[in-house]
């Protein structure tokens, strides 16, 4: 199985983000975000997308998959 | 439920026991206690005296059936609203009191020997309402995807562990009469498929908030 890796934290930062303000520009809870910058939890298409344009980054930069 | 509704609905509940309380005092006093003390309706036939008491009684029944469906559709009113604006139903943590109702079901050792009565056996699925206990601790919780994931991977699990219970309960059940005697087979049965449900309720609230409980408990906030 692909090892999955999340640069989140990292296009998060960059935008100077806290991960409640991201957590409410996507729609989900501040867990979620949490969940997704340790690489412990597969965002949905829909999900990652919205991320991928909340922090302006590609999807794939954000989530990689080895 | 609006103030002005839940005052009407327990006025009515209060006329109602008020109304058994009298005509029971009317059928004591007037009409040598009938429909009061247990009678043989074999035999029975109608007296205007038993009116109050008919009365009455009918109008709890109503009062009861009117309050089952009231409830029902409120419930369903809750959880269309929680699929709507994608925040679980807000239940009060103290209704898991209730689950205390699953002792009811021992009642069931006490009718048998007397009546032959195994219904109340049924009862012990009530222990399933201690969920609500934690249902009540994720009241008004935004559900998003993540949160719906657990929802579904903990109704899976309390449905597996649910159904494997009843799948051994049944193999065992199925070996033939316990103890000689085919009637307690019934007992069993009706015992631990009750069990068995009220654990599946149970379960699908406590994984839930376990998985939910887990996830805040690891997590550092920022």
């Amino acid at each position: 199985m692909a090892e999955f890796e999340c640069r989140l934290k990292k296009y998060r930062q960059m935008k100077e983000l806290t991960q409640e303000q991201l957590a409410e520009k996507v729609g989900v809870r501040r867990e979620t975000i949490m969940r997704l910058e340790k690489a412990q939890y597969n965002p949905s298409l829909k999900l990652a997308i919205d991320i991928s344009r909340a922090v302006e980054a590609p999807i794939e930069e954000i989530f990689v998959f080895k | 439920m609006k103030t002005n509704k839940k005052k009407i609905w327990i006025g009515c509940g209060i006329l109602c026991v008020l109304s058994v309380l009298l005509s029971s005092w009317y059928a004591v006093a007037y009409n040598d206690s009938r429909l009061v003390v247990p009678m043989d309706f074999k035999d029975y036939v109608f007296d205007i005296k038993d009116l109050p008491m008919i009365v009455s009684l009918s109008l709890v029944c109503v009062y009861l059936v009117a309050l089952f469906v009231m409830l029902f559709i409120h419930a369903g009113k809750k959880q269309r609203q929680a699929v709507e604006t994608g925040v679980t139903r807000k239940i009060n943590p103290k209704l898991g009191c209730l689950g205390v109702l699953g002792f009811l079901g021992f009642a069931g050792f006490w009718t048998y020997p007397v009546d032959g009565t195994v219904f109340p056996f049924a009862f012990f699925l009530f222990f399933g309402f201690f969920g609500f206990y934690y249902e009540g601790k994720m009241s008004g919780t935004f559900m998003d995807e993540r949160f719906r994931e657990n929802i579904a991977h903990a109704k899976l699990k309390a449905y597996r562990i649910t159904f494997g219970v009843m799948i051994a309960a049944l193999i065992i059940l199925c070996q033939g009469k316990l103890f000689g005697n085919l009637e307690y087979t019934l007992i069993a049965a009706i015992i631990i498929l009750s069990l068995a449900l009220g654990l599946g309720i149970f379960l699908s609230e406590y994984l839930l908030f376990r998985y939910d409980h887990d996830d805040q408990a690891e997590e550092g906030g920022e």
